[in-house]
């Protein structure tokens, strides 16, 4: 179906604040979550100081924030700094950067749309994010300290009982607010996909980035509103008196049940870590084909392996109780299921790795994003095998090697991503180019730095070490561990300044950068060969016709006749039917037939 | 999926109580809330025809249709606040422990999404009365309506499931 | 916790101590460890957990570096340099069966490893009450959890819990060597998870349940209880000890501590009976 073309806006307010065109929602989320990376950042320093040099003044924010203190972080505050990182990091970052933007930047472009579905609802996504941030901001000006029962939000810790205070409110607040706008999004997202695609661009013919930004759609919808509920649950026991999750001494026999918590929010949380990787998944598998000048390998086997983890995703979520009092038989499934989830994640792993094998390999800094991913990734998978695994989960459970797994997987994997996804379609978005050479100092220093700071989580919580200590070293087990924590923290303080050189970097570029071509990476996707750096406001004078999928790269055939090693989606190719790639279906009856 | 997410809840309460209703709390009324049910069934009825009567170009029957649901969804909201207030006062509030909790959960976090789907109706009430609709384009009457049926068929689980099980 | 109850365990363990003290040379308290890698495991069955991380970590270690290699040979062989791509679309059927004959080959390898040794561990050995229950040489325990220290509770002579010699201590349990010993956690406040890293063992301590596992020490000497869920301000210093004894200074031991433990009996402070009816098979 073909949308109409409408006028742009003149008035600064609905071209600029209250705009309903994707590409502008897109850098709005951008900006809103790139300074949210940043706090997140921020408060990550704040626990590796603590780790560091135990008790001592923190410099520059301690003066700032931690006065009464004289600088120096106390257990209560800890709290709050972990558990604000954690939620900060997954809802106020990633999701913004990843999800908001480049998923409404890329994927009416990508599919020849020229805009989602529903633009308004789109608008009003941003503005309830918004509130959402506003309510975290809140959360830090409570006078008993801002959230402080873990990311997890664990009852009844994070009751009244445990919790007291607005502090916790206003994050269960705010992630049922975030929530709502992470939904609005992704309705838009798969009904934009389903309906919307050029004539031509059938389901096996779309950029893997379509594709992982729409599973990760699905996702949202289905399981953001299990969170919801939680929230909502939580936010009744603290402030109507309810007694769903409060239990123990204070109530007696009619209490509630602290463990219908966990599986409401695991039914979510499990789900959420694939939401925030997926896009990452579509992404790296297209840039790896784009500048390994190469198909991408077993294209469909890619998009089943992403469908597979998708519907996978949904039934593992107790692999994250297992230390809970769980019945063995119940743990004995979940524990199957996890395992079974390495079958796709290997394909789509071992894809990757062939797509650039042999390939004509330009390593420009989205491909050294997205091969620091798949190394990042890769690491980090390998040590889920042991977390997945009851037995040795009983060791392993609660330990920093979760934590290392974690960041390995999601935060790392997402942080070189997102890097990726953001250097490479930058022209695209700002008609300017980034400076390449700061580009390859940032990626430097980001692989560099998070393979040591995540390692070394991961040998602390091997040796021992608990997660969400104040000071681990009251432990003499785990006292020898002073030094391995400090030199970790060196290398996240590295890895923080090593950010600097992209903010610096990202500002000059979009202020005076060099004016960017219409397709500078020579790729074959429709944002880069049909639409001006930037777009026009809609997007598309002409809808065109796609003919073949998005990666028919080094065809011999292609380069004599064409003197290019690609070719794009539209044009006509060789022109025999049976010389077009294999991933190219027959051309469709009518224009627009699925 | 958050109501499902909140029967799901609802049912760990239940399987995991020793006895329910707990011992001590008052009973559940039947009456009224079984009115409700009606009601809120008839108001689905009363919008289905509207639509129906779209379709078939009657714009004025359409008004008159999503009159008649409003008026009964407004009921529904009424009577809701009436059974709350006996309840309160016979004793159960949402602090009596899981039970209460649960019932005050279930019917308030319902009772929001009425006045939600209220507001919508009103709001395409408002609109038909202004002959914004026509045979053309039902479907922005059928959303507001399948909204409604969703919050209806809500409410017929909760009523067996609170009230009669 | 009354001024009262915190008389009881301090008295209740100074005795206990004195009697230990007098009775045997005492480990001194529990010995920090070295370098990096795995605690030193002293229960019966941790080496299991241990031998199937090793054997994973050994595998996925290698499969790192076969992942590594190949990036680094990827970016540096098949650079635009020096190489021309290969106009492969990993379509054909031989490329298909490689892709899952790899996947198929870890997952059945490795996951089957892991999985085939986790549950005969846990239904041979850590989830196997019926033989510790059965056992009569079997210690009980139970824990109660809350923020923020372990109050332990061993049953006395009589066998019941929750009776007049009940051996009580807070954060200082003692168990005897070479003897299974059983737990009952719970919580009475928020959640906990107790936590016995040199035995490989942790269970959560959840309010309204009773959560259970066991272990058996295979070695003399005094080693931590941690805490292993986020449970508020003091999480960080919620530890404990715990010591395993011969069996002649633990029956000794425990001797003597029940028998403090009946003239220190308070039968009207409610809040030092906390023990419940041992929940058992």
């Amino acid at each position: 179906m073909e949308q109409h073309i409408h006028p742009e806006p003149k008035a600064f307010i609905w071209k600029y604040v209250f705009s309903i065109d994707h590409k502008v929602i897109a850098r709005q989320f951008l900006w809103t979550g790139l300074m949210f990376l940043a706090l997140g950042g921020t408060l990550a320093m704040m626990i590796r100081w603590q780790w560091a040099y135990p008790k001592t003044a923190v410099p520059v924010i301690g003066q700032l924030f931690l006065s009464q203190t004289g600088g120096a972080i106390t257990p209560p505050t800890y709290t709050s700094i972990f558990t604000m990182h954690g939620l900060i990091m997954i809802f106020w970052a990633i999701t913004p950067i990843l999800i908001g933007a480049f998923g409404n930047f890329c994927i009416p472009l990508m599919i020849g749309a020229r805009d989602m579905a529903f633009p308004k609802l789109n608008m009003y996504s941003f503005w309830a994010f918004f509130i959402s941030a506003i309510l975290v901001i809140l959360s830090f000006t409570s006078q008993l300290g801002a959230a402080s029962a873990g990311w997890t939000t664990y009852p009844p810790l994070s009751t009244n009982v445990g919790a007291p205070g607005w502090g916790q409110t206003y994050m269960a607040l705010a992630i049922f607010v975030t929530g709502v706008s992470t939904i609005m999004g992704g309705i838009n997202y798969i009904v934009t996909v389903i309906r919307y695609r050029a004539p031509g661009m059938t389901w096996f013919r779309m950029p893997l980035t379509v594709w992982g930004l729409w599973l990760t759609a699905i996702l949202n919808v289905l399981f953001v509103p299990v969170l919801g509920s939680a929230a909502l649950l939580l936010a009744l026991d603290r402030l109507a008196g309810t007694h769903f999750f409060v239990a123990g001494a204070a109530v007696g026999i009619q209490g509630g049940d602290p463990m219908l918590f966990q599986h409401l929010f695991w039914i979510f949380g499990h789900p959420e870590v694939y939401i925030l990787i997926l896009p990452v998944w579509g992404i790296v598998g297209d840039i790896l084909s784009f500048f390994a000048r190469k198909p991408a390998f077993w294209y469909k086997g890619s998009v089943f392996a992403m469908i597979a983890v998708t519907v996978l995703s949904a039934v593992v979520y107790g692999h994250h109780m297992y230390q809970t009092g769980m019945a063995p038989l119940l743990g004995l499934g979940f524990e199957m299921l996890t395992l079974a989830i390495s079958v796709p994640a290997v394909v789509l792993f071992v894809n990757w790795l062939n797509t650039i094998w042999k390939g004509s390999l330009r390593l420009e800094v989205p491909m050294l994003f997205a091969l620091g991913m798949v190394f990042v990734f890769g690491a980090g998978g390998l040590t889920g095998l042991l977390l997945g695994t009851i037995s040795t989960d009983i060791y392993l459970h609660d330990t920093m090697y979760v934590v290392g797994h974690f960041h390995l997987t999601m935060a790392a994997a997402s942080f070189l991503g997102s890097f990726s996804a953001l250097y490479f379609w930058f022209p695209k978005m700002y008609g300017k180019q980034m400076d390449q050479n700061m580009g390859k100092v940032h990626f430097w220093g980001s692989v560099v730095f998070i393979t040591l700071v995540f390692g070394g989580q991961l040998v602390a919580g091997y040796s021992g070490q608990h997660r969400r200590l104040f000071d681990p070293y009251q432990y003499k087990y785990i006292a020898h561990l002073a030094p391995l924590n400090r030199w970790t923290s060196y290398a996240a303080f590295a890895l923080g300044i090593t950010q600097l050189i992209f903010v610096v970097n990202f500002i000059k570029s979009i202020l005076m950068g060099k004016k960017a071509e219409q397709n500078p990476w020579q790729v074959s996707t429709l944002e880069w060969t049909h639409c001006a750096s930037p777009p026009v406001y809609h997007n598309f004078d002409i809808v065109p016709t796609v003919v073949r999928g998005a990666h028919e790269f080094a065809d011999p055939a292609v380069k004599k006749k064409f003197g290019r090693d690609y070719l794009d989606q539209v044009e006509p190719g060789l022109g025999a039917v049976g010389e077009e790639s294999s991933d190219a279906m027959p051309e469709p009856e009518a224009i627009g037939a699925e | 999926m958050m109501f499902g997410a909140l029967f799901f809840m609802y049912a760990g309460m239940r399987s995991h109580a020793l006895m329910w209703p707990p011992p001590g709390v008052p009973h559940l009324p039947i009456a009224l809330p079984a009115v409700n049910t009606a009601v809120l069934l008839a108001s689905s009825g009363a919008i289905a025809l509207g639509v129906k009567a779209l379709r078939k170009g009657e714009r004025r029957a359409l008004s008159a249709w999503l009159g008649v649901a409003a008026a009964l969804g407004a009921t529904f909201l009424v009577l809701q606040v009436v059974v709350w207030r006996d309840v309160w006062a016979a004793g159960l509030q949402p602090s009596t422990g899981a039970y209460g909790s649960v019932f005050y959960g279930l019917t308030a976090l319902h009772a929001a999404h009425v006045a939600a789907g209220l507001l919508v109706i009103l709001l395409v009430l408002v609109r038909s009365l202004l002959g914004k609709y026509t045979e053309h384009n039902v479907m922005k009457v059928r959303l507001p309506a399948m909204f409604w049926h969703f919050v209806d068929a809500v409410w017929v689980l909760m009523f067996v499931s609170l009230y009669l099980l | 916790m009354t001024a009262r109850r915190l008389l009881r365990a301090v008295t209740g363990l100074a005795t206990s101590a004195g009697a230990v003290l007098t009775a045997s040379i005492a480990a001194a308290a529990p010995q920090p460890e070295t370098g990096y890698g795995l605690p030193r495991d002293v229960s019966a069955d941790g080496h299991r957990i241990d031998w199937l991380m090793g054997v994973t970590n050994i595998i996925t270690g290698v499969l790192f570096l076969i992942m590594l290699g190949w990036i680094l040979y990827a970016a540096i062989g098949h650079n635009a340099k020096r190489h021309v791509a290969v106009h492969d679309h990993g379509t054909s059927r031989r490329s298909i069966f490689i892709v899952l004959g790899i996947s198929g080959s870890i997952f059945f390898v490795v996951d089957g490893n892991l999985f085939f040794n986790s549950t005969t561990d846990i239904e041979e050995v850590f989830h196997n009450f019926e033989k510790v229950e059965h056992d009569p040489t079997t210690i009980r325990v139970e824990i109660n959890a809350h923020q923020w220290a372990w109050d332990t509770r061993i049953a006395g002579p009589d066998g019941k819990f929750n009776t007049k010699d009940d051996i009580v201590s807070l954060n200082d349990l003692r168990i005897p060597v070479d003897t299974p010993v059983i737990f009952e956690v719970a919580s009475t406040d928020v959640l906990h998870a107790f936590n016995l890293p040199n035995f490989r063992a942790k269970v959560d301590a959840v309010p309204g349940q009773i959560n259970r596992f066991w272990v058996q020490g295979k070695t003399v000497g005094e080693y931590e209880i941690g805490c292993a869920q986020h449970c508020g301000t003091n999480h960080y210093k919620m530890k404990g000890e715990i010591t395993v004894l011969s069996k002649e200074d633990y029956a000794r031991w425990a001797d003597e501590a029940s028998k403090n433990s009946a003239r220190l009996f308070d039968e009207n402070d409610k809040d030092a009976h906390w023990g419940w009816d041992w929940k058992g098979n």
